[in-house]
């Protein structure tokens, strides 16, 4: 039944005859190490193929579900983690055999006649897997791969003439969204493989047309050696050495526990430290020594001449002296070489000795920790809006960056601040321990020391005549205000249970109501005093954030000498709820760590 | 073994385990969703839907499912689900109210009331009931889907609903996770 139909496929495909033929392609010099490089590359690519066909099932493409799906991928869904980790360590193998197979290629002068073609198609197998690379890490929609993208369609759009149409055909217009990820991964996953199927499918055919180059001990071989055949005699080597690879690849994968993902990506972020995949630092660095207009120089000029060269090698070989073009070529190679290294070895220790490189590492590796914790807390996780927004709806990251940018300038929160201090310190404000700290030193630093025009509370320290025990419990009081609910009234709240009876109450109406008015609570009048009604509670912090000029807060102050009031235009609701969430301390805390 | 046979072997196993070494993690990772998500929380919580003097006796209303949905990666907050029929029966009676998924257990489609008010259709195979959840033709392969209802302790008490969805086409009904 078996030979049946093996006779029927054989009829209908003629097949078995050139896969046999491949089979047992003879190796008149026996199986060789040196020929394992292109198979090695062709089996890896394939399990890049593989597990990208695998991604495509879970990945989506769009700037706002991007990150989310390769979140899910590598965190949530089974062995994700370990299919993005192949690929993403496969992309770097793939990279450095590349690069061997190149100068092995090189080296044994493969290029000369019969096989041109074959190295032109090579070339052109170079740029594309190039290609691959760069469409290939920006699709996880990551700080990395967002600003990644930014620089390779800039250096795109720098090319002359014609840059800045490429660019804008590329990126999908001017801005960097949804279309720019769908194209990308258009090019990735579609354009790019095709292309890379046809020119490796030429490459290959030529490779079974010409044979594998002969070593020049070829002939060396004593005539009586036993007959030595592709398969199993190569395809043996091939195997042992792509275990190997296979074997650290998934050492790599272990080790790491995956591929990285940074924070989502975050246009806003002018600090990020953007750094491209180590194979590209040479040129990242190289870029460096071309400034302003003459960035083509190295991003376009240098490399193209150099792809032109190559290119050019089989020809060269006809007009030139064939052993000579052969030593300029491999000193050119290892010139090359050495240079890419320097440069790669420069960029690193570069970063290295930067402390504000970093710093902004650090920066970003705290937003990338706080990004993954977000999204992976039942109570949070990634919102509809998109990725982006995971980030900016969490107050401890966005309430943090308005209030140092916003309020700092003045402010300040646990001594640090932005500009010359001119108001209280926020740290805990509305809390037991802030009102306490200023009722023990109102003139302090981080009270009204530094706005010398609140020095009520300074004066009323000198003529109070509560001990520290009566101040304790006006301490507590005062801290309860915080936790007035927002549509509640003077009047309900005195019927609260705990308030009428608090031990700090009356010492409260007595000492403080002589100035603080709370309307049919306390009397005022003595000195001018904000409303302290609610005081510390998000309602009454947002009223001194929209409007510091009202009557119960501060409006007795000059005008110079008010808190400046964030309008809505300047400041929507939901900022100035992030910045007294943050306040509060009102979000999402990891477990602390044993 | 000779040295040939030694490379022939070789090179099988050590594709396999190449294969392998891919082939299982890409099987895992495409049966994902066969895997469980931690919905069973979820499903044992009760949706208050509506007071219970708002229901007429034996007049059939539906009442739409909102909660925060996630749906793979994405969490939707306060998203529509789906959708109950609630029907308050006579007075003494127990349970007080019954509630039924309006999903057809046939192949899921919503189900509605009939013209008449007097039993219950599907839009898409006709499938039909009766106010009991009955099936009255041959085309659900089994009665509505009823869910567990309670009654808040409030003076007017509210509806409350454990909404949950079971597989279709199936005699039983099974619980989905």
């Amino acid at each position: 039944m078996r030979k049946l139909l093996a006779d029927w496929f054989e009829d209908r495909t003629g097949l078995s005859g050139p896969l046999r033929s491949m089979r047992e392609e003879p190796l008149p010099a026996g199986p060789r190490w040196r020929y394992v490089c292109g198979s090695a590359l062709l089996a890896i690519l394939l399990i890049q193929a593989f597990t990208g066909l695998m991604m495509m099932t879970a990945y989506s493409a769009s700037s706002s579900t991007a990150w989310g799906s390769v979140f899910y991928i590598e965190k949530q869904m089974w062995m994700g983690w370990f299919i993005r980790g192949m690929h993403h360590f496969g992309a770097q193998a793939v990279m450095v055999l590349l690069f061997i197979h190149l100068l092995q290629v090189l080296f044994a002068a493969a290029y000369r006649a019969p096989r041109e073609v074959n190295w032109w198609l090579g070339l052109v197998l170079l740029v594309l897997i190039v290609g691959f690379g760069h469409t290939g890490y920006q699709l996880p929609w990551d700080q990395k791969g967002y600003w990644a993208t930014k620089v390779v369609t800039n250096i795109m759009g720098g090319a002359p003439v014609l840059g800045p149409y490429v660019k804008t055909v590329v990126v999908g217009g001017s801005e960097y969204g949804n279309q720019t990820v769908t194209r990308f991964y258009g090019l990735h996953v579609g354009i790019l493989p095709v292309l890379l199927a046809i020119v490796l499918g030429g490459h290959l055919a030529l490779r079974y047309r010409h044979g594998l180059k002969p070593p020049a001990d070829a002939a060396d071989v004593p005539p009586d050696a036993p007959r030595a055949t592709y398969f199993p005699d190569q395809t043996f080597r091939n195997s042992l050495v792509v275990t190997a690879i296979v074997g650290v690849l998934i050492g790599l994968v272990l080790w790491e526990g995956g591929a990285p993902l940074d924070a989502p990506a975050d246009p806003a972020s002018p600090d990020y430290p953007a750094r491209p995949e180590w194979f590209f630092r040479f040129l990242f660095q190289m870029l460096k020594s071309f400034p302003g207009r003459l960035e083509w120089v190295g991003s376009i000029a240098i490399p193209g001449a150099l792809m032109t060269t190559m290119a050019l090698l089989p020809l060269l070989d006809k007009v030139m002296p064939s052993k000579l073009l052969h030593f300029l070529a491999c000193t050119l190679a290892f010139a090359l070489a050495g240079g890419a290294l320097f440069l790669t070895i420069a960029s690193f220790r570069e970063d290295a000795g930067n402390p504000s490189f970093q710093e902004a590492r650090t920066k970003a590796d705290a937003a990338n920790e706080r990004a993954l914790y977000l999204a992976a807390h039942p109570d949070f996780g990634i919102p509809p809006q998109g990725a982006g927004f995971l980030l900016r709806f969490d107050p401890l990251t966005r309430g943090g960056d308005l209030l140092e940018k916003k309020c700092l300038g003045c402010h300040r929160v646990d001594g640090k601040g932005t500009g010359d201090q001119s108001a209280p310190d926020l740290k805990d404000f509305g809390s037991y321990a802030w009102i306490r700290g200023l009722l023990e030193k109102p003139d302090a630093e981080a009270y009204f020391g530094k706005a010398p025009e609140c020095d009520g509370m300074t004066e009323w320290k000198k003529s109070t005549k509560l001990d520290a025990e009566q101040l304790d419990q006006v301490a507590e009081f005062v801290a309860t205000f915080a936790k007035i609910p927002a549509d509640q009234s003077v009047d309900e709240w005195l019927n609260t249970p705990g308030v009428a009876d608090h031990p700090g109450n009356a010492l409260f109406q007595k000492d403080c109501g002589k100035c603080h008015l709370i309307d049919g609570y306390t009397e005022g009048g003595v000195r001018d005093a904000p409303d302290l009604f609610a005081w510390g509670s998000p309602r009454w912090m947002k009223r001194m954030i929209r409007k510091p000029s009202e009557a119960g807060l501060y409006g007795y102050l000059e005008a110079k000498q008010r808190m400046p009031a964030a309008p809505p235009d300047d400041m929507p609701e939901s900022d100035v709820d992030m910045i007294v969430r943050y306040i509060k301390g009102d979000y999402l805390k990891p477990a602390a760590k044993p | 073994m000779n040295r040939r046979d030694f490379h022939r072997l070789g090179t099988i196993v050590l594709g396999g385990l190449i294969k392998l070494a891919v082939a299982v993690p890409a099987a895992a990772f495409l049966l994902n969703p066969l895997r469980k998500p931690g919905t069973a929380a979820e499903a044992d919580v009760f949706e208050g839907l509506v007071a219970l003097s708002q229901l007429k006796v034996g007049v059939p209303e539906s009442f739409g499912i909102v909660r925060d949905q996630v749906d793979a990666w994405v969490k939707y907050p306060k998203e529509p689900a789906g959708a109950v029929w609630l029907v308050r029966q006579p007075e003494g009676a127990e349970p007080a109210v019954i509630a039924y998924s309006a999903e057809c257990p046939h192949l899921g489609c919503a189900i509605n009331l009939a013209d008449d008010a007097k039993h219950f259709i599907c839009p898409c195979h006709t499938s039909a009931f009766d106010l009991e959840g009955k099936p009255q033709n041959f085309v659900p392969p089994r009665p509505m889907d009823r869910l567990d209802v309670e009654l808040s302790k409030d003076a007017d008490p509210m509806v409350r609903v454990r909404f949950q969805r079971f597989r279709t086409l199936a005699e039983e009904k099974i619980p989905l996770a």
